[in-house]
């Protein structure tokens, strides 16, 4: 019973990786942070699962599980970011060159949220994934106020990296 | 902020990412061992639990019940270890209780809050542990120095407020390089889910 579970969880894991794929590019800064980093949230998703009833999207669900692993449960100082260097190239990512690749600009994007402290991270991909307040609010545990404050300064932040 | 709304078009046209792994991968992930910060806070709050009283088994027994005998210090040992195994039962149950309510499907504000209550267990139960050592220390003192086995041997030339003087210090010197060494532990692994907390709980009403 349990291996058809976990065969039945990976196969799930597996489709639906790519949100853990962007948490984990948006804190960690090298691939091997990065796979040391979804590992554990792997873990952490398979330690939960039985407790999932299915009462939130799968997707959600694994949203917080990934967002509290990365902010609260990760412990590795390898993942810390050096911001200096990063800022010389997003002089690079004014908004008028779009006639730059996609790759680069989303390459200095993630760069510009590397940059931010995890709470801030937390809510630029929550604000880049189209999620109203109310489930900023919900996944953070704070209220949709406070949400509206922190994401207008984080925005402002956002801005003026990409902008300097 | 327009120019923002933008940057959602770069997200979204992302593609898959360049690591990506097979459900074999996936399943083989489930059964490697977890890195978790609360792995380590278990760990390090058992031995904060148990280091304090381990040196209790390694006293020789005979010796300290003929010291005690001695100064008339018996009962008053055998009142103050009852009292201390009745505060080491309630911290391990707070603890516990603390412990089995951190889940990684809190919100990001509940976890946090859960682990930094669970951890505030072991650190008031630091500060009982300084505390009845001081008051200990301090009633152990003024029996020993005012017994009759004491008074006998002190020699002549010394004063009795100045002995009081340098076992008061010692007593303060040593719970006070525990509490320093504690302090810079506790701000260790703390000191990320700390200023998460903060970040997140700025302005909150």
């Amino acid at each position: 019973m349990t291996k058809e579970l976990e065969r039945k969880f990976s196969q799930e894991l597996e489709k639906n990786q790519s949100i853990i794929h962007k948490i984990c590019r948006s804190y960690t800064n090298s691939e091997a942070a990065h796979k040391d980093l979804f590992q554990e949230i792997t873990i952490q998703l398979w330690r939960a699962y039985p407790k999932f009833r299915g009462d939130s999207k799968f997707s959600t669900w694994m949203y917080r599980v990934a967002f509290n692993t990365a902010i609260s449960l990760y412990r590795k100082s390898k993942r810390t970011v050096q911001t200096t260097p990063i800022y010389d190239n997003l002089k690079e990512l004014q908004f008028q060159d779009y006639d730059e690749t996609h790759d680069k600009q989303l390459d200095l994007l993630y760069k510009a949220i590397q940059s931010l402290n995890d709470i801030e991270k937390a809510l630029a991909l929550l604000y880049l994934e189209d999620k109203n307040y109310k489930e900023i609010a919900l996944t953070l545990g704070i209220s949709e106020v406070n949400a509206r404050v922190k994401m207008n300064r984080t925005k402002t932040k956002l801005k003026n990296i990409l902008n300097p | 902020m327009e120019q923002l709304e933008q940057l959602k078009d770069v997200w979204k046209k992302q593609g898959e990412s360049e690591i990506k792994f097979s459900g074999e991968d996936i399943y083989n992930m489930l059964h490697k061992k977890s890195s978790s910060i609360v792995k380590w806070i278990l760990i390090i709050s058992i031995l904060e639990f148990v280091l304090p009283n381990l040196i209790y088994l390694v006293t020789d027994h005979d010796a300290s019940r003929r010291i005690y005998e001695n100064y008339g210090l018996t009962n008053i040992t055998m009142i103050y270890t009852a009292i201390h195994v009745v505060f080491i039962c309630v911290f391990i149950y707070i603890f516990y209780k603390n412990y089995k309510n951190i889940s990684a499907e809190s919100s990001v504000k509940g976890l946090l809050f859960d682990i930094l209550k669970t951890r505030k267990t072991v650190k008031y139960y630091i500060y009982y542990n300084l505390t009845i050592a001081a008051i200990i220390g301090v009633h152990i003192f003024y029996i020993v120095f005012s017994s009759e086995a004491f008074l006998e041997n002190i020699p002549k030339d010394i004063n009795l407020i100045t002995i009081w003087l340098i076992a008061l210090s010692l007593l303060a010197i040593a719970i006070f390089v525990f509490w320093i060494f504690y302090r810079i532990l506790y701000g260790i692994l703390l000191k990320k889910l700390n200023k998460n907390y903060d970040n997140l709980l700025k302005n909150e009403c």
